[in-house]
């Protein structure tokens, strides 16, 4: 295969030369020679409870957050939550929260107190704390953050496959830069300075996730449901495979057929098998598995 | 494509005369695109303000999806709001696509389904209906989904409708797919590889040499997951570059010929003829493959009428 002319190409990831994960992430079948640039397991915690969504952007605040907790330590393998947070975020960090504002699905508010909260049992000055999405490059507190918790929905997107966790990052820089290609190459925003080493936490929250779209950019809670989940990391890269086997899954139930992701999710594969940022393969990922077990997709 | 290449020239030279697209005097004008949203339908009223977002900054009002609208020659959306006491706010977004090709290739980028009997046709899921119509591309969205919605977006859309210039049919390039085998609603027409790679994946670089100036549509075949690709180049020699290209980026160990089995089992088999390149993917057979490349370059010689 001539892979220098045509890149990496649909034949290509039938071979298996590579990226393996690729081929995966388009709808082709996984071969034995998929390998990924990461040494060890990422441990990815997937927390789920049927009563926390009381319906699409409204949710039980006091079980979020305690789903958060848990999940945080069963993660780090803490016993207390202010324990995790001290374990990943120190009293003199500047700490950057950096959620997603789309109106339709839009990191829950009580999940980005929950955020502020622990920052500030971990010891963070008030002053030192913001939550921002759009704005994150003209917000003096992310422009001198030292720590950055990133969180947002996984939904199905017209132009990158999914909205992800390696996505939601995008705002740091100028978003059109990254658009090649189905945004292949969103992994190189974990390199830029603002952000590269500094994300200590990542929640990929799938209380609602939307599995499919209405064209290119419309929205209706049809294509959503009440998954009751948080996938919580420190690798984002695993955390968003895990969710985006949740996102093909559904979308198998609901359309009875194995219906790709228009375009294919693939920035996620690339993530690990060209960047190195993370695992996405789930050889690479110890999930666990904590609460409602019903119909978890995965 | 001509049209794009112009199109976007003229959306070059506006922009920099007239930032935001405002008070422009030629047909793609502000005024001239709020005036096909009518101040009232029945108990709607149009809000007083119609927010316009353009080639650079759509992206403010769609995110990356905006790149969707911009593969075309999308020069702007005119957004607003028709409340009315009684029910749910309906927002419409009235997109100039720049002609009337690029109007339907925006429509058929995703569609799952098509209906007739609104402009030059319309699908309808959940609380959206879209419609497309000479070069423009409608959508009204509920806010909310009630049991009167569908009528009231349709409501909406057909006086939208009769204040354009009549519906056109689909490009011709679209006629002249097989229809034999055919998955109803699965063409799909656009310029870039991007858009090619949103319903195919076939390599990251452009290895059919599409581009803005080219036309390309691509349907799927029963019984199986086939494709089939129909390109457009300006000439015969850019035709003939792209055949040279596909050959050696895609199928570089298939000799002398062009039909090879690929490592999924299926098959693919390409030709060049005058101006055109057809590429079919993943036909179950070898003989499958060069039937549908026959039937196509069968209708390139005699078109439909």
């Amino acid at each position: 295969m001539a892979t220098d002319k045509s890149g990496l190409s649909r034949r290509d990831f039938m071979k298996g030369v590579g990226g393996a994960l690729v081929g995966m992430a388009v709808g082709l079948p996984a071969t034995a020679t998929a390998k990924t640039t990461q040494a060890g397991k990422s441990r990815v915690v997937l927390i789920r409870n049927q009563d926390v969504v009381l319906g699409l952007r409204e949710n039980d605040a006091d079980l979020l957050r305690r789903m958060l907790d848990e999940a945080m330590m069963s993660l780090f393998g803490l016993d207390s939550p202010s324990a995790c947070w001290t374990h990943i975020i120190k009293p003199d960090d500047i700490v950057g929260i950096k959620t997603n504002v789309w109106r339709y699905l839009p990191t829950p508010p009580e999940l980005e107190q929950a955020f502020r909260h622990g920052a500030l049992e971990a010891g963070v000055a008030d002053e030192n704390i913001a939550i921002d999405d759009r704005g994150v490059l003209q917000n003096e507190v992310f422009r001198r953050s030292t720590a950055l918790i990133n969180s947002r929905p996984m939904r199905t997107h017209a132009w990158s496959g999914v909205g992800s966790l390696i996505k939601n990052h995008i705002m740091f820089d100028n978003p059109e830069d990254y658009h090649s290609d189905a945004c292949a190459d969103l992994a190189k925003l974990w390199d830029l300075p603002i952000i590269r080493g500094k994300t200590r936490l990542n929640v990929l929250v799938m209380l609602t996730p939307q599995f499919h779209n209405i064209g290119p950019h419309h929205f209706d809670e049809e294509y959503t449901w009440p998954y009751g989940g948080l996938i919580v990391a420190t690798d984002p890269v695993a955390a968003d495979a895990v969710g985006l086997r949740i996102i093909q899954q559904k979308r198998r139930l609901v359309f009875g057929e194995d219906r790709p992701l228009q375009p294919t999710a693939h920035h996620i594969a690339l993530a690990d098998t060209e960047y190195g940022l993370g695992n996405a393969s789930m050889e690479k990922i110890e999930l666990v598995r904590l609460g409602w077990q019903e119909d978890s997709l995965i | 494509m001509r049209k794009l290449v112009t199109a976007l020239a003229v959306l070059a030279l506006s922009s920099a005369a007239l930032p935001g697209c405002g008070g422009q005097e030629s047909d793609g004008s502000l005024t001239a695109v709020v005036d096909l949203l009518p101040e009232h339908i029945d108990t709607w009223t149009r809000s007083d303000s119609a927010v316009t977002y353009d080639r650079e900054t759509i992206f403010d009002y769609i995110n990356g999806a905006g790149e969707v609208y911009r593969s075309y020659a999308f020069s702007q959306v005119v957004v607003v709001v028709y409340s009315s006491a009684d029910d749910p706010d309906i927002t419409v977004e009235l997109f100039d696509m720049g002609n009337a090709a690029d109007a339907y290739g925006v429509f058929s980028y995703a569609k799952e389904s098509e209906e007739s009997g609104l402009g030059g046709g319309y699908e309808r899921k959940g609380r959206v209906l879209c419609f497309w119509q000479d070069r423009y591309y409608v959508c009204a969205a509920s806010e909310e989904r009630t049991d009167d919605s569908d009528r009231v977006l349709m409501e909406v859309a057909r006086a939208i409708s009769e204040r354009m210039p009549p519906a056109s049919a689909p490009p011709d390039l679209v006629a002249l797919l097989p229809a034999e085998g055919r998955v109803a609603f699965s063409e799909r027409f656009f310029h870039l590889h991007q858009s090619l790679n949103y319903n195919y994946y076939l390599a990251r670089e452009n290895i059919l040499n599409l581009g803005p100036e080219t036309d390309a549509v691509l349907a799927r075949y029963a019984p199986v997951s086939t494709f089939l690709l129909l390109a457009q180049y300006q000439s015969e020699s850019d035709a003939a570059a792209a055949a040279s290209s596909f050959k050696q980026g895609y199928l570089p160990d298939s000799g002398d010929s062009q039909t090879l089995e690929t490592e999924n089992g299926k098959f693919t088999s390409f030709e060049q003829r005058d101006r055109y390149l057809v590429v079919v993917l993943d036909a179950e057979s070898e003989t499958a493959a060069n039937d549908l490349l026959q039937a196509t370059l069968n209708r390139l010689t005699q078109p439909p009428q």
